[in-house]
This record gives C-alpha cells, structure tokens and sequence, in this order.
C-alpha cells in the first residue's frame, strides 16, 4: 500500500516536470498569486534542467530614506537584540557579510525575514508590514557599504587613549 | 611567550612580597592563611568528592575543592594527556563532566548529548550516548552561546537541563531515559543552561533568558518522577516568590509584603528577569539551598523605577519545599546587567577571632561579598577588579555607595563605567582550597560605555533597550586568576593575561595545585600558595569549562576539562560574530578584539594524568 502511493507520488512528479519544461517563471508568479510574494523561491541549489528564476526586487533599493527608515525597524523590531546593535552578531549571525546561509540577495534576505529560520530566527510575516521588511532589507544591504545609515566606528579605548 | 609568563611569575613574586608585608599588619583573623604546612581554620560542610565527581562543583558547598594529592607541586611538571574526545560540536564548552563508578558522563553544548566513557580501558571508549534532541528553535533565544553547564548525579540517575528547558534524567548505567519534564518555554524566550542540583530526593534546578523579558524562576522536581513539587518565581507577589511566614531578611530594605511587585512599576514584573541560570549551593547543616538570580528585565533602568525585587538578590531556601530562608538584593535597581547568579561557597571560617558560618561570592559586579549564611547578614564586600559603579558597601544597611554618574538613563551614555556587564568574573566557578583559606577567582577586567534606549516587548525576542560597547579595562591587563585572601579580604597574588579575559572554573586540589585555562587554550597547573606557573599545555581550543579531578579505576588522580571556546564573551571567536561591529554579542566586541587570532572554535574533553 503504502510503497504504492510512493511509485504514485513519483510519477505525478515526473509528470509535472514534464508538463512544466515551459513555465519557468511559475514559482514566482505562484508567490504573487497567493501568499506573501517573493517568499516562495529555493534556498538550495536546483536539481534538473536549468530553470531561471526572476527574484522579487526590492522596491526599495538605492532609497536612501527607506535605508534609514529600515535602521529604525532594525532597533524597533528587536532585531538588533539577537543579531547585534549594528548586525555583526550575536544569538543570530552577523548580517554584515560576506556569509550568508540562507542567501545575501535581497528575495533571500526578505524569505529568512519573513518565514523565519530553523535554528530560531523568527518568521516574521505576520507581525511586520511587506513593505517594512521591503526597507530591512534594504538596511541589511547597506550594512558595511558607504550608504551604511548609523555606520558603526569602532572606537579606540579610552584606556588606550589614557595612557598614551 | 616564555618572556611573557616569566613576566608573569616576576610580578608574582613582587606581588608577594608585598602581600606578605600587608600580612604582617593586619588586623583581623585567619591567621593561619596561606602559610604551608600550616592548615587556616576552616571547616569544610559537605563532604569532598571521595574520587568520584558526581554534583556539578563536585561538593554540595561549591567550594570546587578535591582532597586527591597524587597529582601535587612537585610531580605536576611531568602531568601527560592521556586520553582526548571530541564531542564534534564546536560550541562553547562550559560546565563540566561527572565522573561515577568508573564512567565518566561528558555532557555537550546543544544539541545536548550525554556521552557515557568507560574509564576502565585505554583511550576511555565510548559506552553510550543519548541524544534528547531539543528543539532546534532554542538556539535562537539563547543569549549566550548555546552552552549547557553540566549535570547532578543521585539514585543512578544523572540528570540535566537540554536548552529547550527540558529537565531530563537518565539511567546512569544504560544511558535510557527514565523521564523528561517540560519546565520552560522558548516561545517567551525561556532556555536552561545551567547545571541541577539534587538535593534528597529533588531536583532543583533554574532557567536564562533575562535579556528576552523572561520571568526568572527555580524549580524543584521529584527525582524519581520528575514531577514539579515546587516553583519560586524571582518577581510577583510573596506567594508566588514562596515567601511566608518563615522568611525573614537581615535588613530592613528586604522587608516588606509583595515587594517583587511593589517595587516595579504596574506590571513590570511580569517581565522582571532575575533569571537562575547559575551555580545552586547546599549547606547540609542549615539545610538550605543559595543561588542568586540574573538583571532585572530590560536593560534599560528608567523603564523600571524602583528596587526590581527579586532581580540580582541571593536568596536562601528549604530544599524541600522552596520556602524562603532570608534573601538579600545585593544591587538594587540594577543599570549595569550585573546578575548575580554565581557560585555561593557555603564554609565555617575564622572571621574575626571568631567561627563563622559564611556564604561567600564572588560577584559579577566586582567585589567579593562574604554573608552570614543563617541570617543574609552583609559581613564583608570588597573589589578584586576594578569597579567604579558603587563606591563601597555599607554593611549597615547592606546598600552599595553607588556613583550617579556610572548610571545611564535613555538617551544617555553612562561612560567608563567598570567592570563592564560581563563582570569582574562572569558565572565561571571559583574553588576554595581549605589548605590555604584562599579563594582562586577567575577573574575579568574590561568596562563599557552604556546607553539605555527605549525597549519594545516583543515576545521570544530580546527586551533589552540598550546599547553597550566593553573594552578593556585600566592597568593593560584582560584576564586573572586572583588569589584572594578571604578572612582578610584581599588579594595575595593574581596571574595576569593580557589579551583575554580568565573564563574557565577552578580547581583545588589536595596536592596544593590550582587548575584553570585562559581562553586562548592554555591549561595551567599553578602553586596553590604562590601562584607560580607549574605546567602548561595549550589545548585545542580555548577553555570556558571547569576542571575536574578523579581517581580512576586504576587508582591513579586524573584531571579533566573541555576544550571548546564560547560562551557570551567567547562566542566572539564564532565566525558568525563580526568584530566589526562593536555593538555586536550585546557589546562584547571591543574587548575582544585578538581572540579570532588567538583560538578557534573547537570541541574536546581532554584527560591528564602523571
Ligand atoms: C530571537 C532572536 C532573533 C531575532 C529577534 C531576529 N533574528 Fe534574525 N536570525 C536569528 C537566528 C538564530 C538566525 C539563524 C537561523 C538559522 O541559522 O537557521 C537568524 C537569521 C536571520 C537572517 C538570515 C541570515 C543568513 O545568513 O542567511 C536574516 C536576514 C535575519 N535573521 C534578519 C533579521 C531581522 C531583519 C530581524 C528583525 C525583524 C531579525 N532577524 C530578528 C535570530 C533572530
């Protein structure tokens, strides 16, 4: 019985890959269908022919004063608690790069935001407006560029500075 | 290298000299401190590890303090490894393994495993391990690393926390699970990484997570059905605090009905903090259980006008029921994060010409406080680091002079202010060698610049509301090993490092050594009466767990400790934190800034022998 349903399960799905050598773009079209857009993209590598995948864009991107606004969100939101007063880490990693496990680009940025991660990141889709997590994510992007908003310096210590 | 450590023992030596001279004028008792051959008057409560390691300190009274001498200060030079195990995970590694009846039980960072060796065969192989599997999501409410601080041994059970706040235990022999209770929640941001106690036939143990708005609380489960017996919340009214008619606190500011409510504004205390994630202690004679608790909830002190009872306040409790003994807040009010949480060595002493019960701690906000463990009474306080929050203790009123200016308030930067919220020593255990009446301190010295900020609640994320950068503190110096001499209360000698700060336990020993690692990975062997450098070996990994010693099955002394940097200050060394940021691990940052360079991440008991 149930080794049926398995040989059942995989023929439906070498069906539906037959059957979808033509829509490419469907995961992303699905996203802005139902659901929150731009969550349903892979996190891993992807198996089989090639597919392009358009990621969602921040509509937000290069906006100086949504970069603020997302500083802001960051304190607001408690992110700065678990992952640092400036992202570089804490009981979440350092969002400052180049490391990203569930991706650096900004729909994988909005995902991890979003739906949460496993090892205790909060999914966050319910509690935060889409376009406030839109303008976090175009914070984290700065993080450690020139446009960095806040940028923190890391400051001599003042017993350094003392005994000189 | 060399030079640094000959440097070291050079200032030892002068230390001593000195100290000596202090010694010829002083006034008070314990005469008979730190002289060889000549035993202090201390009276020791519990009974010492027999060759067996079974409780978290390896004594009810914490004092850290193993009788075995084959290992001593002249035959230390020529101590080996004999045996090393990677436990695969590279966490911080604190706490300490259990040794009973020719095993030894290593218990690991998340995911929290409980490997079983058997000590009888070469290499120690493994007999079993058992694997609880906690919820992965409680790796992002830990606010320290995701550390676990070892387990307690009785009735052939060895029994532990799991940092989704599962207090399990498991058949010693079989490595099954007898049973597993829920004591927590991680949603709220609730986790348990500190080490039970059992006492008789319960289990008493606490839970972390003061930095998310958790409302701090001990615990005490049946150890034969893990059934909850008793709960004794920090915050909230009397009953909740299992405070009654028997309670009864030295001074008058502990008095009073309802104070963990009354001293918070409307319903500040649900939030409260005051959170138990430390060292339990049991004194057998009064029957009563010590431990501190954490911050009051929310960093920032103008959200919470008021005393916030019972955030950093020791308390003493019956281990049966939890009722409250006395309790004494040892920092009102708190603006610095100075949780209190560490160990409370329970031992008769000389003080003053005279036997005394004490109760002394080690305290993270700098000084060395000695209590009268029957009555909470304030004996002593005094700094072993340098501390510029509070002036003194006034043992009068059991209050701190504190310096307005140390305190931050929203929208202001507190600057300079020292130690840091990592403490002059963090949660990492002292031992008390009752052969020289000296307390060996783990000591740190770093400060911070402090800045309350408005705080948002937000439920199973951090309720913190401040921003706080640390460096390191006055005199060039990050780390020590402080010798302190308790009946005179003051330092003999200390053993500096200069780069990091001193995060690993302490052990004394009946052979008059000292062992302890620096967080670069040194594991040190040092003259329990000097202070002098005996042996060293660098180890994988730095070191934030606490040594052990044990005789085993072939009647010879071993000595055991993890290798596995990490923990709040050491988690700096993760490749996920970025020094980049000094606000980064709740401003720890800056007064790390060589410890990529100076170790790694890493994973491994290792075992010494002669
Ligand atoms: C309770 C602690 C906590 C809070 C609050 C929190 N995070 Fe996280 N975050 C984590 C943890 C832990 C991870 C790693 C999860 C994993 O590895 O599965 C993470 C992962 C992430 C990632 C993915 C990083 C990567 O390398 O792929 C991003 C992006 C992120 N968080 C952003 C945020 C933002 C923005 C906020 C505030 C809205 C926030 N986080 C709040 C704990 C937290």
């Amino acid at each position: 019985m149930i080794r049926r349903i398995h040989m059942e399960i995989a023929l439906l799905a070498t069906c539906a890959l037959l059957l979808c050598s033509g829509c490419t773009q469907q995961p992303v079209q699905a996203a802005a269908e139902g659901g929150l857009p731009g969550v349903k993209i892979p996190v891993g590598p992807i198996p089989g022919p090639q597919m392009e995948f358009k990621m969602p864009t921040n509509p937000y991107e290069e906006n100086s004063v949504a970069m603020e606004e997302g500083r802001r969100l960051f304190v607001w939101y408690n992110c700065y608690g678990c992952h640092g007063g400036h992202a570089g880490g804490g009981m979440g990693p350092s969002l400052r790069g180049p490391v990203w496990i569930y991706g650096g680009d900004p729909a994988h940025v909005f995902a991890s935001i979003a739906e949460g991660r496993g090892k205790g990141m909060p999914s966050w889709g319910t509690k935060i407006p889409q376009d406030q997590i839109w303008k976090l994510v175009a914070y984290i992007e700065t993080l450690g560029t020139p446009q960095e908003p806040d940028a923190p310096h890391v400051a001599p210590d003042p017993q350094v500075k003392e005994k000189k | 290298m060399t030079e640094r450590i000959e440097g070291v023992v050079l200032t030892l030596i002068c230390t001593l000299v000195l100290a000596s001279y202090g010694r010829a004028q002083k006034i008070n008792g314990g005469g008979n401190t730190n002289v060889p051959g000549q035993l202090p008057s201390i009276h020791l409560v519990s009974p010492e590890p027999d060759g067996q390691w079974t409780l978290p300190a390896g004594d009810y009274a914490n004092t850290r303090y193993s009788p075995l001498n084959q290992i001593n200060t002249q035959n230390v030079k020529n101590l080996k490894m004999v045996g090393s195990m990677s436990t695969g995970i590279a966490r911080g590694h604190e706490g300490q393994p259990l040794v009973v009846n020719g095993t030894m039980y290593v218990i690991t960072p998340f995911p929290n495993n409980l490997i079983a060796l058997d000590l009888s065969k070469p290499g120690f192989p493994m007999k079993w391990k058992y694997e609880p599997h906690p919820d992965p999501r409680s790796q992002g409410v830990a606010c320290c690393d995701v550390v676990n601080r070892g387990a307690s041994y009785a009735d052939g059970k060895i029994v532990y926390a799991t940092l989704d706040n599962h207090i399990v235990a498991v058949d010693a022999n079989t490595g099954k699970e007898v049973w597993r209770t829920l004591v927590g929640d991680i949603h709220i941001g609730e986790t348990t990484t500190g080490a039970p106690l059992i006492v008789r036939n319960i289990v008493i143990t606490g839970d972390a997570g003061g930095e998310l708005g958790v409302r701090g609380k001990v615990v005490g489960l049946d150890l034969k059905t893990g059934k909850e017996i008793w709960r004794a919340y920090s915050t909230g009214p009397d009953k909740d605090v299992l405070i009654g008619p028997d309670f009864k606190p030295f001074y008058p500011k502990d008095q009073g009905k309802d104070l963990g409510v009354t001293t918070w504004p409307p319903d500040g205390w649900k939030l409260g903090g005051g959170t138990v994630w430390g060292w339990i202690s049991y004194d057998p004679e009064t029957d009563l259980i010590f431990y501190g608790t954490g911050n009051p909830g929310v960093w920032n002190p103008d959200m919470r006008p008021g005393d916030n009872k019972w955030g950093i306040t020791i308390f003493a409790r019956k281990p049966e029921t939890g009722e409250a003994k006395w309790a004494f807040q040892v920092v009102p009010h708190d603006a610095w994060d100075y949780d209190e949480i560490m160990e409370n060595i329970a031992v008769d002493m000389d003080w003053h010409g005279k036997m005394r019960k004490l109760l002394i701690h080690p305290g993270r906000s700098g000084f060395v406080f000695v209590l009268d463990r029957e009555t909470g009474e304030l004996l002593s306080a005094e700094k072993f680091q340098p501390v510029n929050w509070a002036k003194a203790y006034d043992l009068k009123t059991g209050m701190p002079e504190v310096d307005p200016a140390k305190v931050t308030h929203t929208g202001v930067i507190a600057r300079e202010v020292c130690p840091s919220s990592t403490g002059g020593k963090e949660f990492v255990p002292s031992a008390l060698s009752p052969r020289t009446g000296l307390l060996y301190i783990p000591a740190h010295n770093t400060c911070m610049d402090h800045e309350g900020i408005d705080a948002n609640y937000i439920a199973g994320t951090p309720y913190l509301g401040s921003s706080t950068t640390m460096y390191p503190g006055p005199g060039g110096y990050q780390g020590e090993l402080v010798a302190w001499d308790v009946a005179n209360a003051k330092q003999v000698w200390g053993v500096k490092d200069p780069d990091l700060p001193v995060y690993s336990g302490v052990l004394a020993t009946g052979g008059d050594v000292v062992f302890y690692g620096t967080m670069e990975g040194w594991f040190r062997a040092l003259d329990a009466h000097t202070g002098a450098i005996l042996w060293q070996m660098k180890l994988g990994s730095g070191i934030v767990g606490d040594p052990i010693t044990f005789k085993g099955p072939d009647g010879q002394q071993y000595v055991a400790v993890y290798s596995g940097v990490g923990g709040w200050m050491g988690a700096a060394a993760q490749p996920s934190i970025s020094l980049a940021d000094p606000y980064a691990a709740l401003g720890i940052t800056g007064a790390m800034k060589k410890i990529k360079q100076l170790t790694a991440p890493g994973g491994t008991l290792y075992v010494f022998g002669l």
